[in-house]
Parts: structure tokens; C-alpha cells; sequence
């Protein structure tokens, strides 16, 4: 949704709660204003779902479970300046599931290395690794 | 967090554990701006595009590829139909086309390119009946290059000549690869209705009404549907199509969503996915599995052609859920030796060629890789397809066949390929006489239903 609409409604929704007789010239008085402080304040206001130009990757984490998992992982991830936005994890009969949501934004490394570095670090603690953009699991799972 | 846990191990249970992958990405290129009189000339030309147009796809689609996490098994090019590039109309001029082709596709990483076709629904141009002359040595000296003809189709009928034509060309060419089981033979297929925006293989070609360059996709993943279809259990037949329709909506939007990212990368539009459930001879990726999961005993058994419809309907249905680009052929491919079940099936006469032929008429394509014995006359093979093309030309949808007359083999054989194109039983052809038929020749009339306006 454009800032100018978004406003107009805004104002539309305003002046429908105060008492008859707002002029339409109002209206368009109160969306100028509007318009003005969304400008200011140099936000988007549209709502989406994410913050626009950020790329999520998911990492799993599959296998037996021991101490230091989490941690050899998250390490991994502060070297290379790579931010965790969320994360899941669980044992189902001994056995550990780690999944990350990870922002790549401004990672020190490129994807395939910071690929390469994560599944190196699974392989020395023993378990499997799956690193992917978000793409796949937006897009097969949502309709 | 955004996806639920479920959501995110279904995902790669997909990618990882079900064989899931896309079979091909698939760059159409158009040819037409590069003939010469001189041939030698119109294959540098030839050349010089597909490496300046086609070459960067390989890198793009392994790095897209890596970052998605999925595979992807075939990079494919499709030309426009080689009898259109204009030069001297002569067998030799297209060899040298054909070697240009199969050079440049060989130096730049594709496994196959399509294209080395004739349009001959209505009748030959000098140009349809060179390159039909040309294709035994083309197809028995390169690698990558694959052939076609589209010999009929609902508004022209069926050119039986060209039929003729290419029985005889295929009796040559299964001579000519005879060392290695007849393979020229699986480079090639004979199409009533060709579509123009086939990504897949040995019937791509770049139809004239395309744009320059175009990227196609085709999907895979019999297996997925196969292990949906065995987690639902003992449900009834709107319930599996449910979950066919559900398989088949994830199968598409993974050939949607890489298919354009690799032409945003490229720079050129996007084309179409096509939907199909392709096989590979690998188990648990196969459409005649999926069949046998559904409740047959072996594909073959009476019922195989009703649960092929359902399967092929409920794919598509999914599918164009998924992406607004569907096109190219769109169902299940039914390809006997590039499916670890039908090559079973065949081996032990659960499955029949007229079975076959049955099947053809609600799956997306046609008798695709079925080996037949090398000794089969010509005339036989002119009825067998024509059989086969009929019955596209009739219902409106496309049909194909790509038959091995393996040269030197008898029923109980078989042809060996390898890769994706799989082991070939041969299979017992009727022999009763069509000679008198088939010698008639000419054009077999438009059906009434061509005359739509």
C-alpha cells in the first residue's frame, strides 16, 4: 500500500469518529498532515511481512544428541557476524533438532563459505547440517 | 519463528530423502537469425550464439541450486527447429549444423540440446526432407544432440509419409549405434501435436512463436508423490487426489521458484515449469511405483490406466496452483526404461505394448523408450506409430513415440543405456501384416473436431 493512500484512510477512519460535519476538505487536510509526519519520520509504513532486501537462511541441525551443539553452531555464526533471529530446538527420543533462522545481511562471509564453515563444524561434532535460503520453505509451505 | 518445525523438516524430507529434484533447466535459444548459404558458416554462427547466449546457464543454475539446497539433474538447451535455420538444403549442411550444436553444448557443461527437428504435419519443405535424410549420422555421431519430428497434429491431421519416413530412419540409425544398443534411436521422438515450449528431452525444440531466449523448467519427483501417497494410507480415491494435488503443488513451486531466479540472473523472461512427473531408472523415483502405490499389483494390471488418469489429472491440478506458467507437456511421463517399475513390469509381461499404448492416452506424452526386436519391418513401425499418433491427432493432446528397434535383439532382452535414459526390455510387437495400409501413404485427413471456428 503507497504512503498516500495509507494516509488517506487513516484520515478517512479519524474524521468518521468525530462529530458530523467534517467538510471532505478535511479529509484532504488530514492526509497532507499525515503524508507529511510518514514522510518525517523516513519509515515505510506499508506492512509487510519483512523488513524489504533481508534474505533469511535456515539452518538445521540433525542428530544424536550431546553437550555443545548449540554452541558450536552459534559460534560458527558470531565469527562470521551472521545474526540469529530465531531458534528452535528439541530432543525426540535422544536425538537433537536445531533449526535457525539466521540473517546473512552482513556476514563476513559468502554464502557457499559460510556453507562450507557450517558443515565443517557438523562434521567435527557429528552431526548433519542443512543450510538454504529461506525461499523453499516461504514458498512450499505458504499458499 | 516464521516456519513451524514440521514445516521445515517436510522440506528437506523432500529435498533430502525423497529424491527430489528438478530434471532440468532448460534454455530455449532462438537459431533463426543465423543461417548462410554456406553451411560451415551457418554452424560458426550457430556456435558463437549458444556460447554468447546459453553459456552462462551452468554456472548461474549450480549457484542458485546451492543457495535453494535442491538438485537439479539436467542443463538442456533448446534451438529452434534446425530445418528452419536457412542454408543449402542438403543432408551434409545440416551434419554441419548438428556437430556445431553438439560441440558447443559439450564445451559448455549441457547434457542435452533439442532441436535437430522437421515440422512436417502438413507436408515436407526440400529443408524438412534434408535434415530427415541427415538424421541417422547426426544422431550416431554426437553426444548431446537430440532429434524430432512432429508428423501430425489435430488441425492438419496425419502425414504418413513422414511416418514412413521416419521408420526407415530409425531402422538406419538403430544400425548405426547398434555397439551401443541402438542409442541414437532414444535421442529421437516422433510427436503428433508437438508443443513449442518442451523443456524436456529427446523432443525439445524452440517453437517459432518464442521470444529470442527463454528459460523453461521441468520438474521431477515421482518419489515425493510415491511417499505422500503411502503416508495417506487406505483413503478413498478424492482423498488421494487430494494428496497427489498437495505433493504436486510443492513438486511445481520448486521449478517455478528456480526457474526464475535463473532468468532473473540471466537477464532473459522466464518461460514456463513444466508440471510432468518424470522418472529416473533409480528406485523410488519412479511413476510406476507411484501407480503400484495407489493399489496395483504391478503396473500393467487392469485398473493402471484409470489410476494413471487420476494421477496425471490430480498433477496438473496441484500444479497450475503453484505457478501461472504451466505449459510444455504437463502430466506423467511414462518412459518404460527410465522407471524402475515398468522396466519390471515389462520383464516379467505384467505390462504389454497395447497396455502401453492404453496409458498413453490419459498420460502427458506417449510409447516413450520402449525397446521393440531389430528385426520389425519398417511398415510395422509406420503402423505402430501411427497408431500412437492417431490417437493425439484425435483427443487434442499431444502423443510420442520413442522406440528402439534394438538391432540384433529379441523379445526377451534387452538394451542397456545408462544415466537417465535407463535399460530397455524388449518388447513383443504384434506381427500380423499392416503393409497394404501403411503403403497407401499420403495425408491422413484433419478429424471434424479440427474445425473449431
Amino acid at each position: 500500500m503507497d504512503r498516500e493512500r495509507l494516509a488517506y484512510q487513516v484520515a478517512e477512519i479519524l474524521l468518521r469518529h468525530l462529530p458530523q460535519g467534517a467538510a471532505p476538505s478535511a479529509v484532504e487536510a488530514v492526509t497532507a498532515d499525515l503524508v507529511r509526519l510518514l514522510e518525517a519520520a523516513g519509515s515505510e509504513p506499508a506492512a509487510t511481512d519483512e523488513p524489504s532486501g533481508r534474505r533469511l537462511m535456515v539452518l538445521t541441525v540433525l542428530g544424536r544428541n550431546h553437550s555443545g551443539i548449540v554452541h558450536a553452531f552459534s559460534e560458527v555464526l558470531a565469527e562470521a557476524a551472521v545474526d540469529i533471529v530465531d531458534i528452535n530446538q528439541t530432543i525426540v527420543h535422544g536425538n537433537f533438532a536445531m533449526m535457525m533462522i539466521v540473517d546473512p545481511t552482513s556476514s563476513k562471509l559468502s554464502f557457499a563459505d559460510l556453507k562450507t564453515a557450517l558443515k565443517r563444524r557438523g562434521d567435527e561434532v557429528g552431526v548433519q547440517v542443512f543450510v538454504q535460503y529461506e525461499d523453499l520453505m516461504r514458498a512450499l509451505n505458504r499458499i | 519463528m516464521d516456519y513451524t518445525r514440521r514445516e521445515i523438516l517436510e522440506t528437506l524430507r523432500m529435498t533430502e530423502l525423497e529424491h527430489f529434484d528438478v530434471r532440468t533447466v532448460t534454455v530455449g535459444v532462438s537459431l533463426l537469425d543465423c543461417g548462410h548459404e554456406d553451411p560451415e558458416e551457418a554452424g560458426r554462427r550457430v556456435y558463437a550464439k549458444l556460447v554468447r547466449v546459453a553459456g552462462p546457464l551452468p554456472g548461474v543454475v549450480a549457484e542458485i541450486t546451492e543457495a535453494l539446497g535442491i538438485r537439479v539433474a539436467n542443463r538442456r538447451i533448446a534451438v529452434s527447429p534446425v530445418a528452419l535455420i536457412g542454408t543449402r538444403a542438403e543432408p551434409g549442411s545440416y551434419l554441419a549444423i548438428a556437430r556445431a550444436i553438439d560441440r558447443a553444448a559439450q564445451e559448455m557443461g549441457f547434457d542435452f540440446v533439442g532441436g535437430y527437428t522437421a515440422l512436417v504435419h502438413d507436408g515436407f519443405t526440400q529443408a524438412d526432407r534434408a535434415l530427415i535424410a541427415s538424421m541417422p549420422e547426426a544422431l550416431s555421431t554426437t553426444k548431446t544432440l537430440c532429434s524430432s519430428v512432429n508428423a501430425g497434429s489435430s488441425r492438419t491431421g496425419l502425414n504418413l509419409d513422414a511416418v514412413r519416413l521416419v521408420a526407415h530412419m530409425l531402422k538406419e540409425t538403430a544400425y548405426l549405434t547398434r555397439e551401443s544398443g541402438s542409442l541414437g534411436c532414444a535421442k529421437f521422438v516422433i510427436f503428433a501435436n508437438a508443443v513449442e515450449d518442451n523443456p524436456f528431452m529427446a523432443g525439445a525444440f524452440h517453437g517459432i512463436g518464442l521470444p529470442e531466449v527463454v528459460i523453461h523448467t521441468g520438474v521431477s519427483g515421482p518419489g515425493v508423490v510415491c511417499q505422500a501417497i503411502r503416508r495417506a494410507g487406505p483413503c478413498d480415491l478424492r482423498a488421494l487426489a487430494e494428496v497427489i494435488k498437495r505433493a504436486a503443488y510443492r513438486i511445481t513451486k520448486v521449478g517455478e521458484i528456480l526457474g526464475r531466479q535463473v532468468a532473473d540472473r540471466m537477464g532473459v523472461p522466464f518461460g514456463i515449469v513444466d508440471l510432468s512427473l518424470a522418472p529416473t531408472p533409480e528406485l523410488g523415483d519412479s511413476v510406476g511405483e507411484v501407480l503400484e502405490a495407489m493399489g496395483l499389483e504391478r503396473t500393467g494390471a487392469c485398473g493402471t490406466t484409470a489410476a494413471l488418469a487420476m494421477l496425471t489429472d490430480a498433477v496438473k491440478k496441484g500444479g497450475v496452483m503453484a505457478t501461472s506458467a504451466v505449459g510444455g507437456l504437463s502430466g506423467a511421463f511414462i518412459p518404460v526404461s527410465e522407471d524402475a517399475a515398468m522396466i519390471a513390469a515389462a520383464r516379467e509381461g505384467a505390462l504389454s505394448l497395447e497396455k502401453l499404448e492404453a496409458m498413453t492416452s490419459v498420460c502427458s506424452v506417449g510409447l516413450d523408450m520402449v525397446a521393440v526386436p531389430g528385426d520389425v519391418s519398417e511398415e510395422l513401425l509406420t503402423g505402430f506409430i501411427a497408431d500412437e499418433l492417431a490417437i493425439g491427432i484425435i483427443n487434442h493432446k499431444t502423443t510420442a513415440v520413442r522406440v528402439i528397434p534394438a538391432y540384433g535383439k529379441r523379445v526377451g532382452e534387452s538394451v542397456s543405456f545408462g544415466g537417465l535414459l535407463g535399460e530397455a526390455p524388449v518388447m513383443d510387437l504384434r506381427r500380423l501384416s499392416c503393409e497394404a495400409f501403411v503403403r497407401r501413404g499420403g495425408q491422413m485427413p484433419a478429424p471434424i473436431t479440427s474445425l473449431r471456428n
